[in-house]
Order: structure tokens, then C-alpha cells, then sequence
């Protein structure tokens, strides 16, 4: 016998003027392996195809479809009803521009702080594409790998408490980012370059160490370590210049 | 009431905006002219006062427990602490270091109260994460900040410290002590725990678990003490003059 789910989801439309933002109960039968995803997509196909929400890959790829599963935020794709009492309870990411629903807007935030932190190589070499690529450490190149498993979805800027106070913070997502670029021996940044980037309450500084990000990553990014990195790199890079 | 607290906290914390970017933070030039690394040095300060602090309070509670070896024993280190001086550079020291530590801090109280009403609403969106513990570290900052203020006050007022004024106090005052060591220790102890999350090299879970072991134990140290100055009879001629 399967269970019989209770999804209490957000609505709200902000672009209908006549719409209020409120909680609506659906009820459907748990089947065998259901994930969140699944569970919305039979709820839109079957019930109503008003309701709004985000998904491309369904496999923990694309970072699409984070929000906040009975008040943490996930991938619904990779949650399991299983894993759940009878009662679910939906809500959109804080801190992202509402779409509609269950739906934000995610990329504006992800493109503003790669403006910021400015995601991408800073170099004066030539780039030469017949010559052979320049060699790295396997251990550096794991190291960048590590952190270039972020997938965007935005779980540990819609958990984190000063992410949701100040608009300018970066959060893990960016301080992370800029943690990548520091241990890249390509990218010719110095130190003080860095500290103008993310040596401020917007950046390292205003991270209060609460470690919602830590805990909400769902590609288990090690960012206390990574935030705490950076934390030390930006200010020894402070202290001499 | 929180929020004009909050208010006379945010003008205290402009003034030492002032002092640390020299003057230069004006608010139509904010952006232009603020000292780069203002936030820098709020956060080293932050987390050299916090780590003072700390061991401040640690050792603090060993020197009250030293009780518990006697009442000489508490007596003579007392006194030498007297003798030599110590006492007088460090409280002065302990204290300014302690309004540091609540003005770099305390930059992260939301001052706002649209910004109060955000974090009240994440912590109840978002249960079970670590935004509660922060919650509770503004509140028993502020609490012992109150507290200490008026026990370092009463200390003062009946100086030098020995085991029969100490026993009068903790007698009249146990309850007061009670909530100052709960509040103070949990303060610490996550206090202590964050900054090293922050800083450090080390994973959170061993982390966590070394400072609630101290901090158990420190706890362990404070009942013990107070239990043991509450339960010593003072000899009639230690007894202060308005006892009598
Ligand atoms: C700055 C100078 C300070 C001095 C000289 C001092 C001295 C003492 C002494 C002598 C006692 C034993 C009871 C008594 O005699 O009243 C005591 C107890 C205590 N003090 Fe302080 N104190 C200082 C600051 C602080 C601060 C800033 C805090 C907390 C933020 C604090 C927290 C406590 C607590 C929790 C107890 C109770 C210990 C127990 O339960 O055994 N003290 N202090
Ligand atoms: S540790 Fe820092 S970045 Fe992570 S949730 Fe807390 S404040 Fe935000
Ligand atoms: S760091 Fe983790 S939680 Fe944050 S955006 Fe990247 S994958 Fe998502
Ligand atoms: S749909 Fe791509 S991560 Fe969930």
C-alpha cells in the first residue's frame, strides 16, 4: 500500500495583480523511488498546470530546481519523498527574484556575482592554440575541480542569514568562486586584486560563519574550509599591502 | 524597546566607524572614501577580543574554582593577584577589550527593523539550521554584557575579593550567578567554536565537540564553586561589617 502525500505549496503570481501570495494543498499517491521532481510534474500533469516550477536535467546537473523542502533548501530532484513524513511543505528560495510559484530567478544573481568576482582567468600570455597546454599538478588541478562542482543552484545563498539581509553579499557561492581563481596558478591576480574583490562585508568579511551553506550544499562542497581559505588568504593579503 | 537598544548600539558603532577609517567615513562620500580595509580590521578585531575574551573567561572560572582547594588557597591567590598589581591591569584591560569585542561584533546585529524582521522570518522558514545559535548569541551577548557590567560593579564596590566577601555574595546572589555562568558559558563556548570555523583548518564536527567538552567542564568547574562558597560557613570574625 502506498502512502498518500500532502504537498502544501507556495502560489503566487507577481505579475497577476489579482493574485495573493498563499499555501495550496495537493494529495497524491507515493510511488516507489519518487522524487519531489517527479512528484510536481505528476501534480501539473494531472491536477494543475498553473502550478510553476523550475527543473532541466532531473539529475543534480543543472542546479535548476532548488527551493525550500520543509524548510531546508534542495535540489527536487534529488529528494526523496521517502525520506519525509506525510506532509510536504514547498516554498520557494529566499533571496532570488520570484518567478512565479515555486520558480526564481537564479540567474541574474549567479551573472551579477561572476561580474563581481570576475570568473575568469586574468592572464598577459598569449593565448597560442596551436601550442601544447601548459601542465599542472594533479593536485591543483583537483583542487579547482573541487570547487568547480558548483552547480549554482543557489541552496547556500537561500540559507544563509546575511545573504538574505544584504543584497550585495556574495555568499559561499562567491567566495568560493574567488577561492577557485586563488589557487589557479593561470590566473595572474595579486593579492591586493583579490582583497579589492572580496576583502569587505560583501564579500569574506560578512560572513558571519553560520554555516547554513555548509550544510544546504547539495554537491557537499567543503565551504567551511573553502570560506575559511579565502578568510585567511584576503586577510594576510590586507595586512601586506 | 529592542529596537531603540539597537539604535544606541548603531550610534556607538558610527563613532568607531570613525575612529577606525580616521574620520573619513561621511555618508554621502561612504563609497568613494571609506577606508578599504575597514571590515578588515573589524574582523581581526573581532576575533582577537573574541579569542581574549575567551580565555579570559576560562581562566577567570579556574581562578574562582581554586575554592575548591580551600578557602586559603583562594584567599592568597587573591591577594597576590592584588599585590602585584595584576588586578588593576587586568580589569581595565578585560574591560575595554569587552566593549571592542561588542562594538566589532555587534556590527552584525541587524539594526534595522526591517532587517531584524528578515532574520526572524528565515529562522522559522528555515528550522533546524545554525541562524538559532546565532540568534541566541546576540541575546546572551546582550544579556551579559548587562550582567557582567553589574557584577564587575559589585565586585568592585566591596574590593579586595576574599572567599568570606565572595560566599556573602554568592549567597545573596546565587540566582543572578546562575543565569550570568549559563548565559556567559554558552556565549564562550560557541563564541570560541565559530570564530575557530571561520578561521581554522579544522572540520566543524571534532570542533564542536572539543568545545562543548570544555565548556562542560568549565560549567562542571562554576556549579562546584558556587556550591562550595554557598556551603562554607563562614567563621564569625571573616564576617563583613554589615552582616553583623
Ligand atoms: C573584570 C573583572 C572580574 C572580576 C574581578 C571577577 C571576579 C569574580 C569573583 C571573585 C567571582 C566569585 C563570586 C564573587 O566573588 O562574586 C566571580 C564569579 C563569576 N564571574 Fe566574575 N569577575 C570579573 C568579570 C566577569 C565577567 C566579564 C564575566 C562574564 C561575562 C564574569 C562571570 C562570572 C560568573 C559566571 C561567575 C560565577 C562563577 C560560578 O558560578 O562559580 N565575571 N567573578
Ligand atoms: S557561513 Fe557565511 S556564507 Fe555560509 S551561510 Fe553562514 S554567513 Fe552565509
Ligand atoms: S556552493 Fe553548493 S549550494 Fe552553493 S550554489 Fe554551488 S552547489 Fe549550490
Ligand atoms: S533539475 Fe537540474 S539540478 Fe535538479
Amino acid at each position: 500500500m502506498s502512502r498518500q502525500l500532502t504537498f502544501s505549496i507556495f502560489r503566487y503570481n507577481p505579475n497577476d495583480p489579482s493574485s495573493a501570495p498563499r499555501m495550496q494543498e495537493y494529495t497524491l499517491n507515493e510511488s516507489t523511488g519518487m522524487t519531489i521532481f517527479v512528484a510536481l510534474n505528476q501534480i501539473r500533469e494531472e491536477q494543475d498546470p498553473s502550478l510553476n516550477f523550475d527543473f532541466v536535467c532531473r539529475a543534480a546537473i543543472c542546479g535548476s530546481c532548488a527551493m525550500v523542502i520543509n524548510g531546508r533548501p534542495r535540489l527536487a530532484c534529488k529528494t526523496l519523498t521517502k525520506d519525509f513524513k506525510d506532509t510536504i511543505t514547498l516554498m520557494p528560495l529566499p533571496v532570488f527574484k520570484l518567478v512565479g510559484d515555486l520558480a526564481v530567478d537564479t540567474g541574474t544573481w549567479f551573472r551579477h556575482m561572476s561580474l563581481k568576482t570576475e570568473s575568469w582567468i586574468h592572464t598577459n600570455k598569449k593565448f597560442d592554440p596551436i601550442a601544447q597546454e601548459d601542465r599542472m599538478d594533479n593536485e591543483v588541478a583537483l583542487n579547482i575541480y573541487e570547487s568547480e562542482r558548483c552547480i549554482e543552484c543557489g541552496c547556500c545563498i537561500a540559507g544563509c542569514a546575511t545573504a538574505n539581509i544584504r543584497e550585495e553579499f556574495l555568499g559561499a557561492a562567491g567566495i568560493n568562486r574567488v577561492g577557485r581563481f586563488m589557487v589557479d596558478p593561470r590566473d595572474e591576480r595579486s593579492d591586493m586584486e583579490y582583497f579589492e574583490v572580496i576583502g569587505s562585508d560583501e564579500g569574506a568579511f560578512g560572513c558571519m560563519g553560520l554555516m547554513a551553506c555548509d550544510d544546504n550544499c547539495p554537491m557537499g562542497l567543503p565551504l567551511q574550509l573553502q570560506l575559511a581559505f579565502v578568510r585567511r588568504k584576503i586577510t594576510m593579503a590586507g595586512l601586506k599591502s | 524597546m529592542q529596537s531603540s537598544l539597537f539604535s544606541t548600539y548603531g550610534y556607538a558603532r558610527r563613532l568607531l566607524i570613525k575612529i577606525i577609517t580616521k574620520g573619513e567615513s561621511h555618508a554621502s562620500t561612504e563609497v568613494t572614501h571609506k577606508n578599504p580595509r575597514a571590515e578588515l580590521y573589524y574582523d581581526i578585531v573581532e576575533l582577537f577580543t573574541g579569542l581574549t575574551l575567551v580565555g579570559f573567561l576560562w581562566t577567570h572560572m579556574i581562578f574562582v574554582s581554586t575554592i575548591l582547594l580551600g578557602t586559603e588557597v583562594y584567599d592568597i591567590l587573591a591577594a597576590g593577584l592584588d599585590d602585584y598589581y595584576l588586578s588593576y591591569i587586568g580589569i581595565p584591560f578585560i574591560i575595554i577589550v569587552a566593549i571592542m569585542h561588542v562594538l566589532s561584533a555587534g556590527r552584525r546585529i541587524p539594526t534595522r527593523y526591517q532587517e531584524q524582521k528578515v532574520i526572524w522570518r528565515h529562522a522559522k522558514m528555515l528550522k533546524g539550521t545554525d541562524t538559532w545559535v546565532w540568534i541566541f548569541q546576540v541575546i546572551t551577548g546582550v544579556s551579559i554584557l548587562a550582567l557582567g557590567a553589574i557584577h564587575v560593579f559589585v565586585v568592585l564596590a566591596q574590593w579586595p575579593i576574599d572567599a568570606a566577601i565572595s560566599t556573602e555574595r554568592m549567597t545573596a546572589f546565587w540566582w543572578f550567578y546562575l543565569v550570568l555562568l549559563l548565559l556567559g558559558e554558552y556565549h564562550a563556548g560557541f563564541g570560541i567554536y565559530r570564530q575557530f570555523v571561520k578561521w581554522g583548518w579544522f572540520p566543524r564536527r571534532p570542533l564542536g565537540f572539543v568545545c562543548k567538552v570544555i565548556t562542560t567542564i568549565i560549567l562542571g568547574l562554576g556549579f562546584a564553586a558556587s556550591g562550595y562558597l554557598m556551603h562554607w560557613e563562614v567563621p564569625y570574625e571573616q564576617l563583613s561589617d554589615y552582616n553583623h
